[in-house]
């Protein structure tokens, strides 16, 4: 643990979560702040995998990289006006002070806590064993948890769904698009030749 | 397996070379430089495959399809234009590199160069033989889904800083497809992992050297999907609805110029070789091939098998026309989600079977090959039976394209408006 290369790792990924996190405070673009905060993401993932932890690094990028900040970026994109142009609010001041007084809470527990040190060796297998125990040992939260995403899941479908409404219409528009000629209706098209004739 | 020679001119296990010069510098050295002397060295090794590599696959892609397509292909500079490649590189750095005016100038400079770092990530674990791995990594199933999750990122990232809607919805169409396609890999990827009963890509093509079979043999369901999904995540021309010129001008990339878009292109042509050497390591066996590998180079017969399989994807992109989005999308929701979920289901069952019995398993594998083939015969017949045909026949408008903001719905009524005018 006292090697250069983890210091060398350890103090490189500090910098670049800690100055992507300012970033995401700073900067006055949300995308350019999503862009940040999956920056410092990223340097976590590397902290865990300096921690021994290949597991929680690689979970860390699969959810919060690859699927949490698509779907922030998906929100401020079907936002209107969010993406570009964010103007001063009135809400400024007050958040700042709020989140500068719940930083300061946290530095002060992080600091004062008198933190338990494990100083076990790393798992070795540490896949096998979470899965082990999320199957023998936790298998009711797991289980709870899959049928929650599997209602989440319904509930999206739900949402998405055509509206009955539609139906009729659509059958219509769908019959009107078989009317209409061209490539895609039923038939030969006299677009759809090798061009030979047209010439 | 019979043990290496451990020799450093060993060309079997080309990590002779960085075990000896490692070794050599932690006699004298300090151990991190050691260490960062051998992650160095894969890097390099990494580097020295794939640069080459890609060269030669602009020209090999360009001259097969040009066969395909019964055309001549790339055949004017250097021996059967085998120069080519370097000549549209240089063009392509001689070329002016636009920025549109409106776009947003940090976020549009960063993707041509955040596109590479999946690309080449995927090779860290990789294994090109027992001991030719950068990192044997416990979770590497894990680490290659995380790795393609991010590109979808990086192609995001370029479409938004455009500033260009086509761009933009080519960027959409990525993620779409991209985190829809992921689905079936994950499942296929998952089946793979029951059987082998293990993350690392190395033990699963030891799993296959141990029982004597390729997995392509005994999960032909698991291998389609992988292969289909994969194909997907790549954009290529089956299902390049995100740069579909017809549509979208180029997609994601319609505001790159020069050496930007080529490195766009390049990156594509890489991952659809990353994409072979996947194939070809979780389903074919990897290095392994019935004890070849103690006489040929474990690498070279990766990379005999990789390009084997990169000749299937050149096949299909050379010969399969475009399929629409809807189309794609119905086609992973209805058909690959539900198969791949069917296949878990067979394939954790024949786990729990192998691991329960103590039947011999040079028999009970066969046999569930076979009972597996019949089953991915079945479903495939099945579908395209029962939801294939109809589908293509009668295409479903996605219900974006029909709200009032376009599609049939405003078709129709703008023809009802004109009909009342008259």
């Amino acid at each position: 643990m006292d090697s250069v290369g983890y210091h060398l790792a350890f103090w490189s990924l500090a910098v670049i979560s800690v100055g992507a996190a300012l970033g995401v405070v700073v900067s006055r673009n949300l995308i350019h702040a999503v862009i940040f905060l999956i920056l410092a993401f990223v340097g976590v993932a590397g902290l865990y995998l300096v921690l021994s932890a290949e597991f929680i690094a690689v979970v860390q990028v699969l959810v919060y990289v690859g699927a949490i900040s698509v779907l922030m970026l998906f929100a401020i994109l079907l936002t209107p006006r969010a993406a570009r142009d964010n103007a001063e609010t009135s809400m400024r001041y007050p958040a700042t002070i709020l989140m500068g007084l719940v930083t300061a809470a946290m530095v002060f527990v992080a600091v004062e806590t008198d933190w338990a040190a494990v100083l076990d060796d790393p798992v070795a297998e540490s896949p096998r064993v979470i899965g082990q125990s999320l199957i023998n040992e936790f298998v009711l939260p797991f289980e709870i948890a899959a049928v929650l995403l599997t209602a989440a899941l319904v509930g999206a479908i739900a949402l998405a769904r055509e509206d009955p409404e539609d139906a009729p219409l659509h059958d219509e528009s769908l019959a009107m698009e078989a009317r209409r000629p061209g490539p895609h209706g039923p038939g030969p098209s006299p677009d759809d030749g090798d061009g030979g004739g047209s010439a | 397996m019979t043990a290496l020679l451990a020799a450093w001119y060993d060309l079997r296990d080309l990590s002779g070379i960085s075990r000896e010069i490692t070794e050599w510098v932690q006699g004298w050295g300090p151990e991190w430089l050691a260490s960062a002397l051998s992650g160095l060295i894969g890097s390099l090794a990494i580097l020295a495959v794939v640069g080459p590599t890609l060269l030669l696959l602009i020209w090999v892609e360009r001259k097969l399809i040009a066969r395909i397509q019964v055309r001549y292909g790339p055949n004017r500079v250097g021996p059967r234009g085998l120069f080519q490649p370097v000549a549209d590189a240089i063009k392509l750095i001689l070329k002016e590199e636009l920025v549109p005016r409106a776009a947003d100038k940090w976020l549009f400079f960063l993707p041509p160069v955040l596109v590479f770092i999946p690309a080449l990530l995927v090779w860290g674990v990789l294994p090109f033989g027992p001991n030719m791995q950068v990192a044997d990594l416990n979770v590497g199933v894990l680490y290659l889904l995380a790795i393609s999750g991010t590109n979808v990122l990086v192609i995001f990232i370029a479409g938004w800083a455009s500033n260009n809607k086509y761009a933009l919805f080519g960027a959409m169409r990525v993620i779409a497809m991209t985190i829809s396609y992921e689905v079936p890999v994950v499942l296929s990827l998952l089946a793979v992992v029951f059987f082998t009963g293990s993350m690392s890509l190395n033990g699963i093509v030891q799993w296959q050297q141990q029982e004597d079979l390729i997995l392509l043999l005994l999960l032909p369901l698991a291998a389609l999907t992988f292969f289909i999904g994969g194909t997907a995540e790549l954009n290529r021309t089956p299902m390049d609805i995100a740069e579909a010129e017809s549509e979208i001008v180029a997609g994601y990339h319609t505001e790159y110029s020069g050496m930007r878009f080529g490195l766009f292109y390049a990156v594509e042509l890489l991952n659809a070789f990353a994409l072979s050497a996947l194939m070809a390591t979780f389903f074919l066996g990897g290095w392994w091939l019935w004890g070849l590998e103690e006489w040929v180079p474990s690498w070279l017969i990766l990379l005999a098998k990789t390009s084997m399989v990169y000749f299937v994807l050149i096949w299909l992109r050379g010969t399969l026309p475009r399929l629409r989005i809807d189309q794609l999308m119905s086609f992973c929701w209805k058909f690959l989600v539900p198969a791949g979920l069917l296949f878990i289901v067979v394939a954790a069952v024949e786990r729990t079977v192998l691991l329960e019995t103590d039947w011999d398993r040079t028999v009970a594998l066969p046999v569930m090959a076979v009972i597996n083939a019949a089953i991915t015969l079945a479903v495939v017949v099945l579908y395209a039976r029962t939801a294939g045909g109809p589908l293509a026949r009668l295409p479903h408008a996605p219900i974006m394209a029909r709200g009032r903001v376009g599609g049939l719905r405003a078709a129709r009524e703008l023809a009802e408006a004109a009909g009342g005018g008259d």
